[in-house]
This record gives structure tokens, C-alpha cells and sequence, in this order.
């Protein structure tokens, strides 16, 4: 098990490199300038050469990918062209925030999802099946913004429940936190939530057909045993690759929200870097993206390794 | 007051025409033990789902189940369920899926004495340690902490029935419990119940299509065709005299462990069970009765009387009947093989297949981490050889590497070493051409006939395949070629047009038979081709294969678990273990001693009698790899010798050889003659 989590950490690292390369390579590929961007429109040919010359931006590729990657292993992000500061301590408060939305999104959907997949795998074909497929639908048919704009509307607009924009930190108390989450966390949920729920409820239906659900029937255990004790157990094992996709659906989602509701997180970072071609900005916002995804896929596999006893206990007992 | 009486039981499906069991009354006492026998769908599981509540809320039951004087039917499924968990076990068909794989056995084991009896937990805990030793495991606390696919399938049912037990449940019901299992496991499994029945007094009710076993551990049996019970009684009388004409044919097609001349077959019941049983259109079993006689009363619905010998018959005619008719011996059979050149000749064939990967740590240049695939041998250096004409059965428990050689033979997998001639051409040489020509004198019937024929072709499209593929037949004369095919295999021309899902699961057989013999071959590989059909219907199927082989003098390579099966078609035999051939001779010495260990281990296995006193040895120390590969199970195993050299096969005399240190006496010489027919015992 050791030797597959070092296997499997390899894997992110190599993809990490390759997406460097990536990132690096595209965004060199934009039309833009970056000397004309930081001198502005009254630059000349002639201090435009000697700022390339200064940044190093008339190197060849490969000694430029070079540094800013060995700068970047330093921890170095590079400086901001747009707000001439530092990337590094913007990034990661930005990056705490997205994290934060994104666990309390990744809660709810799993609880909320894994919950009504259960309930309408028991009561299979009757009215709360139809009704949390129906919901389940209605989310996952229209975008995230459509939620958004909707929630903000009658939350906030017509209600004055919940802020629309911005976020909190605990120091504005908790109350005030939490509730700047509530619309973005319940638009993500949206539009997340049909295809976990979808899936817990297929694999439940599979599981409750089985053998061993009909013998702990037979062994007169009561229906809540049952269902939550021998069939949610195994039933929960396909949920969790499923939620490590999800997370991908996720992560597209948060960029969209954020915009949507002024949250200050990576994804607004994300979207005024790239408005603004703010290269340093953007490429360190992708990168950080791409790593959160790969280890979070890792994460699922390594939970669903641990939660597996076929994979745990291998050896058989003879 | 009896255990358990059921009254009038009939029990119809959701949307079903029919109902699937009709008016079925019995009772069993306390500590006595009833078995419930017939074929797939004769209804005998739906008894038992209706007792145990799975059968659905739709499904209607009629009648009473009076389970210690209490009715189980208008009970609400609340009230139920104290029953069902402290007072009636149940076991069922496949062990393999019949454990929670996320739960460990012990806490499996635990949980019916926790919830019902409010044990405390660590005194379940113990106690569950403590039923897995009472049901002969070697080391039940390692046992208790492993998960279900940890364990082999004999272990795993064993972990069933102690969990079954757990709440010391008068009454333990047992559907199918060795179906899924070798033989070999089957027997210690029975051995176990009935020790434990023998010690707890527990009351069994065993349903199981399988009437030796039936014969072996219950007192009494009640028959069940088409819905309904046709014969109910002391189960040595009703197995050994049997009245009613279905329970003689069923018993009568059963093939004895014995070599079978050529000429020999086994007696059959005609046709197949009505899946939709019309009621009151007289006897059930009228339209497959060798003594039918509509005229007089069989076409009038029949009950279940009593008759002379003290047990219950739905047959007006039960007391004067004789035995089911023998088919004639076959008086001119086909050319018998002559041995000499071979047609098959195997040399040590091997084959393995990745098993289980791990990783290790290996030195190229630096150190690497690499993803070693551990070779399993499938099939691990044997020589066969079968003449024109011969039959060759091949039999040996799960996963012992006979379907892989069945599947080498015809190079459908490409072996890891050795060599495969076929009419003495080396089957891995050969040219393209050649390998075309080959595979039309060589085919193969499988036993899943479900899956191997394609559901979207019609029989007579699937007749013309091979027709065309190796273009046998000119296109105009198809149709009639493959209507002489179905006469062949004993289908009526017009299933030309039907589809293999309006088949039965005898006719699709055939079907795949014929579509074997399409291309005229002279080899066939049978791979398990009966052991999916009902015991009335594999007689058939084994009669045909005789037929067709003296009538074309075909070869076989007949595998399959079932000795009987083997011995009834074959002229040799081979036993195989875990890859390698550990006896192999003509059939009828393979049967007579001396045996190989194993041999003599699978014969005990479906002998008649069981003594629940007598323990199963117990498995030696796992075997490492160099030794006789039957060691870890070997009751003879005669210490060092056995685990460091794998004994050669040794010439016993009389053409049998056999793979084993043990210093057996030599064949017996046969009595009166040498004619090969002279050796079979019928
Ligand atoms: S009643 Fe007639 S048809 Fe039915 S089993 Fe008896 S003899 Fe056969
Ligand atoms: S060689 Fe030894 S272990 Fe193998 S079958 Fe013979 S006695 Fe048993």
C-alpha cells in the first residue's frame, strides 16, 4: 500500500510537470506583450527591448521555462504584472477562500447526494423517487450562473436573506461567514447534485437486490439494519470515485460561481488574470488548480482503497 | 405439535399465469429432516421464500404455515422477524455471494446473537469464534477477523451455517447449500450437517435438486414436479422403490458410478417440465409418462393418496406399475477406436496465466520499481492422447486446468510450453490453411449454452454459419443440410425458424451440438456440456453424444466434474488436480482400486452413505511448490517425500497409470475375457 501512495504521488508529480509545460507554452502563445503591458501605451520600440532585456523575456524558450520553474520550486510565484505585487501571499489567501467554498460544497452534495440516492433506492418507483430524480434533473439541466442569478434574485434581491456578493472571514463573526457561503455553496450544490445522488441510488438498487441483503432479511434483521448497515456499506464504495470526478465538475463551477457572486477565491483570480493578462497570475493560478485536482483524485483512490477490504486485506486465510 | 406444517400452500407470482407451487402440504417434526427435490422450477425454492418472507409483497400466498403452532402467513413482516432470526436458520445456493463483503465473518457471525438474543458484544464475539470451531474450521479466531474473499468457498458456507446457527434455531432451512461447491467440499459440508444434526437435534428442511444428497441426509423427501409434490415419504423407501412414475424416471436417468459399455444408455425421461403448468388439465406429468394411459384415468387432474408402501402419490396407477423402461442396449454399435496413431496427442502441455500482481523492487541500470505479475500454472506439464474414435474424459474439481486444456486442444489459447498434435500435425506450425482445415475437424460444445449461441440469430441461421464459413455446402442446399442437422440431435425441422430464448435449456444444447457437427468433424471437444441441465434431461443429452459418436465415430475430450457423468461416455479416463494428471487409464480401472488418493477422494464424495461421526482429514500445511501437487489434502501424505518431489506417473498394469509415492498394489487382472466390453459392470 506504502509503495502504491509513492507510486501514485510519482503520477501527480509527472503531471504536474507536464502541465507546467502546458501552462508555460500557452500562455507564451498569447497575442499579448508583456513589456507593452507593464510600460503601457506610450512605450517605444526602444525601452520596450531594453525591459524584455531586463526580464528576460528575450531568452530562449527553454532558459526561460527554466528559471521560472526553479523559481517556482523555491516557492517563488514571480510578481503580479497588474498589481505589481507579489503572486505568492495573493494566491494562497484567494486560494483558502475557493478551498473553503469547496469543502462546504463537497460536504453538502456528499451528505445531501449520497441521502436522497438512498431514499429513492428504497422507496424505488414511488412518489420520493420521482421527486428527488425530478429535482435531481431540474439541477443538473441548467448552468450554474442561471442558479446563481435566480438565488441572488430571490434570496437576496426580493428576501434580503443572504448576502449576494463577497466573502467574510471569522473575523466578521460567524454568522456573517457562513452566510456569505449559503448561495454560492447551494448554487454548486445544484448542479452537482443529480449525478451523485443518480449514481448512489444505482448502485443501491444493485446492492439491495443482492444475496447478502436477502440473507440479513432472512436473519429477521429490521429494514433500518439492513439498508444502512449491509447494503449502504457496499453501496458507498462506487460513490466515492464518483464524488473525486465530481470535483472536476467542481472546480469548473467555482470559476463560474465566483464571478457570479463577487467571491474573492481563486477563480475570480483566475478570470482577472486572464482578462487582464496578468501572465505570472494566471500561470500560477492554473498550476495550483491542476495540483489541487490530481491530489484530490489521489485522495478518492486512496479512500476507496481504505474502505475496500478486498483491496486492504489481500492475502487469503486458508 | 409438529415443528413445522404447511397446509395448502400454493404461492403465485406477480403477473405470473400460473402459481409456482400448488397445494403443497407437509409437516417435519422437531429434529427431523425433510427434503424437498425436483428440477429447476418444479417450485421447491418458492416453499422456502414463502416460509422465509423474500418472496415480495406482491406475491400472493395461499394456504397456512404453521411455524410452532403460530400461522407465518398473515403475519406482518415486523412480527416476523424475532422468528426468522431466533428460530429459523436458513442457508442458501451460493456462498459466494451470500456474505456481506464489507463485514467481517465474525462480526457476521455475531450480529444475529446481538440483535436478537441482546448477547453483549464481546461474548458474541466469542461465541462466534466458538460455532466457526464447532463447524471444523482449523483456526476459527483468524476466521472470525477475516473478510468474505479471504476465504474459499467451502469456508465461506461453513461461516453460512454457523451463522444460521448462531441463535440455536430449532429448524435450519437449506436451499441448494453444496450446489456451488466441489464435490469433495460437498461431502465434508454434509458431513457436517449431519453432525450437527446428530448433536443439536436440529430440524432440517433441504431443498435440493440433487437426490443422493437427499438420500444421504434426510429421513424423509417429498418430490416435486411442475408445482406440485407427486410423492412424499420415508426417504430410503421413496428413493430406493419409488412409486410415482416421475421419481422413477428422475432416478432411473441418473447415471450410476459405473464404466458404461458402448452400447449402454441411460434410461430418459422424454421431453421437459411445462414452465406454465395448465391446472385441471389432467396429470401433470401426463405428457411425459412412460405409462400414460389417457384413456383411463390420467387425464383427469390426479391427488395425492396414499398407496401401499405407507407414502403419499399423485398417480391413480402408483400401485401397480414396474420399473421406468431401459432403452434397449444399442445390439450394432459404431466402430469402436482402435488405438495406435492418435488423433489428439498432447505433450506436456503447460499453460499459466497472470495471477495476482505485486510489486517488487528490481536492479536495471538503478534501482526500478516494477509490477510483477506472479505466473499461475493453469494447466502445468500433461500428456494425453486420444485414438479416432475414443473418448477421453477429463474430470476434476474447479479450477483444476481441464476447461484450459479443453480450450489448448483446439488452440483457442496459445499454451506456455509443450505441444498439441492434431492427426500429427503440430498445431502451432501450422499454416493458416492448414489451422482452417483443423478447426473444421475440430470443434467444441460448451456448457453455458445460453451465452454461446447468439440470441439474434435463429437456429437455422446459426445451423448456416459454419456452412458457409468453411463453404461446406452449396447455398441452395443449406436449408436442407440443416434440417438433416436437427434430425441429428433429435429436433423437429421447424425449430429451424425459432430462436435460442423460445428453447429450453435440453434444446439449445442440442442446437449447439448440431452446429458442432455442421462441418463434419472427427474431434469435439465437450466441455461440461450437461452439468446446467436437470438430471432428466442430461440423460438425454449424454445418450445423444453416445449416439453420435458410434454413429460418425467421433473422438471426444469429455470434460466435467461429475464422475458418473464421465464414466458413462467414456473409454478413458483422466483425473485431473491442480494442473497435472494424477491417474489416467481406461475407465473401468480408473473406478476400481487401486486409486489415486484423489481419485479415491472424489469416489467417497458421491458414495451413498455418509457417518456424521467421521471427521474430514484435516488439511496438511499449505503445499510449496516442487512436491505432489495433492499434498495439502492428501490423507495418505507420507511426509517429506511428498512435498519435495512431485511423484511421476506410474504404469500399474492393465493401462492405468497413476502419480503417487504411495506404494499401491498392482491392477487386479480382470475376470473371463478381454474383450473391451468386458470390463464394464452393468
Ligand atoms: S396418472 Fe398417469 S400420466 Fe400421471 S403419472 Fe400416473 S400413470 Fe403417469
Ligand atoms: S504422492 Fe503423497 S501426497 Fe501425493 S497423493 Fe501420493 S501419498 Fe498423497
Amino acid at each position: 500500500m506504502a509503495i502504491y501512495v509513492l507510486r501514485r504521488l510519482g503520477a501527480v508529480l509527472a503531471t504536474l510537470v507536464v502541465m507546467s509545460l502546458l501552462v508555460f507554452l500557452s500562455t507564451h502563445a498569447l497575442p499579448s506583450n508583456t513589456a507593452a503591458l507593464i510600460l503601457g501605451q506610450y512605450s517605444t520600440p526602444e525601452t520596450r527591448a531594453a525591459l524584455e532585456h531586463k526580464l528576460g523575456l528575450d531568452l530562449p524558450l527553454t532558459v526561460q521555462y527554466w528559471r521560472w520553474a526553479s523559481a517556482l520550486l523555491q516557492g517563488d510565484l514571480g510578481a503580479s504584472l497588474v498589481m505589481e505585487r507579489p503572486v505568492a501571499p495573493m494566491l494562497w489567501d484567494a486560494f483558502g477562500r475557493s478551498a473553503l467554498l469547496a469543502g462546504c460544497t463537497m460536504a453538502v452534495v456528499s451528505t445531501v447526494g449520497v441521502g436522497m440516492g438512498i431514499v429513492a433506492a428504497v422507496w424505488r418507483g414511488r412518489w420520493p423517487d420521482h421527486g428527488i430524480s425530478m429535482f435531481a434533473y431540474a439541477g443538473i439541466s441548467v448552468p450554474e450562473f442561471y442558479w446563481g442569478l435566480v438565488l441572488i434574485l430571490v434570496f437576496g434581491s426580493t428576501f434580503h436573506l443572504f448576502p449576494t456578493s463577497g466573502a467574510a472571514t471569522l473575523a466578521d463573526g460567524f454568522g456573517t461567514m457562513v452566510a456569505h457561503l449559503v448561495l454560492p455553496v447551494v448554487t454548486l450544490t445544484l448542479t452537482l447534485l443529480a449525478h451523485v445522488s443518480r449514481l448512489t441510488r444505482s448502485s443501491m438498487l444493485e446492492v439491495l437486490d443482492s444475496m447478502y441483503v436477502r440473507v440479513a432479511r432472512a436473519r429477521g434483521f429490521p429494514e433500518r439494519v439492513v439498508i444502512l448497515r449491509h447494503a449502504l456499506r457496499n453501496a458507498l464504495l462506487p460513490a466515492i470515485t464518483i464524488l473525486a470526478q465530481d470535483f472536476g465538475f467542481l472546480i469548473g463551477g467555482i470559476v463560474a460561481v465566483e464571478a457570479i457572486f463577487a467571491y474573492p477565491g481563486l477563480g475570480r483570480l483566475l478570470i482577472f488574470s486572464l482578462e487582464r493578462q496578468d501572465l505570472p497570475l494566471m500561470q500560477a493560478a492554473i498550476l495550483v488548480l491542476t495540483a489541487v485536482y490530481c491530489l484530490a483524485n489521489l485522495g478518492a483512490d486512496l479512500l476507496y482503497g481504505v474502505a475496500n477490504p478486498r483491496i486492504r486485506y489481500a492475502g487469503a486465510v486458508e | 405439535m409438529s415443528l413445522l406444517t404447511i397446509r395448502n400452500l400454493s404461492v403465485r407470482y406477480p403477473g405470473a399465469a400460473t402459481q409456482a407451487v400448488r397445494d403443497a402440504s407437509f409437516t417435519l417434526e422437531a429434529g427431523g429432516s425433510l427434503g424437498i427435490v425436483g428440477e429447476s422450477g418444479s417450485g421447491k425454492s418458492s416453499i422456502a421464500g414463502a416460509i422465509l418472507n423474500f418472496l415480495g409483497a406482491d406475491t400472493r400466498i395461499d394456504g397456512q404455515i404453521l411455524f410452532e403452532g403460530t400461522d407465518l402467513v398473515p403475519m406482518p413482516a415486523r412480527q416476523r422477524r424475532p422468528i426468522l432470526g431466533r428460530r429459523i436458520g436458513s442457508v442458501f445456493q451460493d456462498p459466494f455471494t451470500a456474505l456481506n463483503p464489507a463485514l467481517r465473518i465474525g462480526a457476521q457471525i455475531a450480529e444475529p446473537m446481538i440483535r436478537h438474543l441482546r448477547m453483549p458484544k464481546p461474548e458474541a464475539a466469542a461465541r462466534a469464534v466458538a460455532l466457526l470451531h464447532d463447524m471444523g474450521m482449523q483456526r476459527p479466531a483468524e476466521v472470525a477477523q477475516a473478510f468474505p474473499h479471504q476465504l474459499s468457498g467451502g469456508m465461506k458456507q461453513r461461516a453460512l451455517i454457523a451463522a444460521a446457527l448462531a441463535c440455536d434455531p430449532p429448524l435450519l432451512i437449506l436451499d441448494e447449500p453444496t450446489t456451488a461447491l466441489d464435490v469433495t467440499v460437498e461431502a465434508q459440508i454434509l458431513q457436517l450437517l449431519a453432525r450437527l444434526r446428530e448433536q443439536k437435534r436440529i430440524a432440517l428442511l433441504f431443498i435440493s435438486h440433487n437426490l443422493g444428497i437427499v438420500r444421504k441426509l434426510c429421513d424423509n423427501v417429498a418430490v416435486m414436479y411442475a408445482s406440485q409434490l407427486v410423492e412424499l415419504g420415508d426417504a430410503r423407501r421413496v428413493l430406493d422403490r419409488p412409486l410415482h412414475p416421475y421419481s422413477k424416471g428422475l432416478l432411473a436417468s441418473r447415471p450410476p458410478l459405473e464404466a458404461a459399455s458402448r452400447g449402454s444408455r441411460l434410461p430418459s425421461i422424454p421431453g421437459q417440465m411445462p414452465q406454465y403448468p395448465a391446472p385441471e388439465q389432467g396429470c401433470v406429468f401426463l405428457a411425459r409418462c412412460a405409462f400414460a394411459d389417457p384413456a383411463s384415468g390420467c387425464a383427469t387432474p390426479q391427488s395425492l393418496a396414499t398407496a401401499e408402501d405407507g407414502h403419499a402419490v399423485r398417480c391413480w396407477q402408483a400401485n401397480r406399475l414396474g420399473p421406468w423402461p431401459r432403452l434397449r442396449e444399442m445390439l450394432s454399435h459404431g466402430p469402436t477406436f482402435t488405438a495406435g496413431d492418435a488423433l489428439l496427442n498432447i505433450t506436456d502441455l503447460r499453460k499459466s496465466y497472470a495471477g495476482g500482481r505485486s510489486w517488487q523492487l528490481g536492479w536495471k541500470r538503478g534501482p526500478v520499481l516494477r509490477r510483477r505479475a506472479a505466473q499461475v500454472p493453469a494447466v502445468n506439464g500433461i500428456s494425453l492422447s486420444v485414438s479416432p474414435g475414443e473418448v477421453l474424459g477429463l474430470v476434476g474439481e474447479s479450477g483444476c486446468g481441464k476447461s484450459t486444456t479443453g480450450r489448448l486442444a483446439l488452440r483457442l489459447t496459445e499454451p506456455s510450453g509443450g505441444s498439441v498434435e492434431f492427426d500429427g500435425a503440430d498445431l502451432a506450425l501450422m499454416a493458416p490453411a492448414t489451422l482452417q482445415a483443423f478447426r473444421r475437424q475440430a470443434q467444441i460444445v460448451f456448457q453455458n449454452v445460453g451465452s454461446s449461441l447468439n440470441p439474434r440469430l435463429s437456429v437455422g441461421e446459426a445451423l448456416e454459419r459454419p456452412l458457409a464459413l468453411f463453404d461446406l455446402v452449396p447455398a441452395e442446399q443449406r436449408r436442407a443440410r440443416v434440417e438433416e442437422l436437427l434430425e441429428m440431435v433429435r429436433l423437429p425441422r421447424d425449430y429451424r425458424t425459432r430462436y435460442p430464448h423460445q428453447l429450453s435449456g435440453g434444446e439449445r444444447q442440442r442446437v449447439a451440438i448440431a452446429r458442432a457437427l455442421a462441418t463434419e468433424p472427427r474431434f469435439v471437444v465437450c466441455d461440461e456440456p450437461v452439468s446446467a441441465l436437470d438430471v432428466s434431461v442430461q440423460a438425454a443429452i449424454v445418450n445423444l453424444l453416445a449416439d453420435l459418436r458410434d454413429r460418425f465415430g467421433l473422438a471426444y475430450l469429455f470434460i466435467s466434474h461429475d464422475l458418473a457423468v464421465v464414466a458413462q461416455l467414456s473409454d478413458r479416463i483422466a483425473v485431473m488436480y491442480r494442473g497435472t494428471i494424477c491417474e489416467t487409464g481406461p475407465a473401468a480401472e480408473v473406478l476400481r482400486p487401486p486409486w489415486h488418493p484423489y481419485t479415491r477422494m472424489l469416489l467417497d464424495a458421491v458414495a451413498e452413505e455418509i457417518d456424521p461421526a467421521v471427521e474430514p482429514p484435516a488439511p496438511q500445511a499449505a503445499h510449496g511448490s516442487g512436491g505432489c501437487v495433492f499434498a495439502a489434502r492428501c490423507p495418505h501424505h507420507l511426509g517429506a517425500i511428498c512435498d519435495r518431489e512431485a511423484p511421476p506417473l506410474k504404469p500399474m498394469g492393465g493401462g492405468l497409470s497413476i502419480a503417487c509415492h504411495l506404494d499401491l498394489p498392482p491392477v487386479a487382472p480382470v475376470r473371463n475375457s478381454t474383450s473391451p466390453d468386458a470390463v464394464t459392470v452393468r
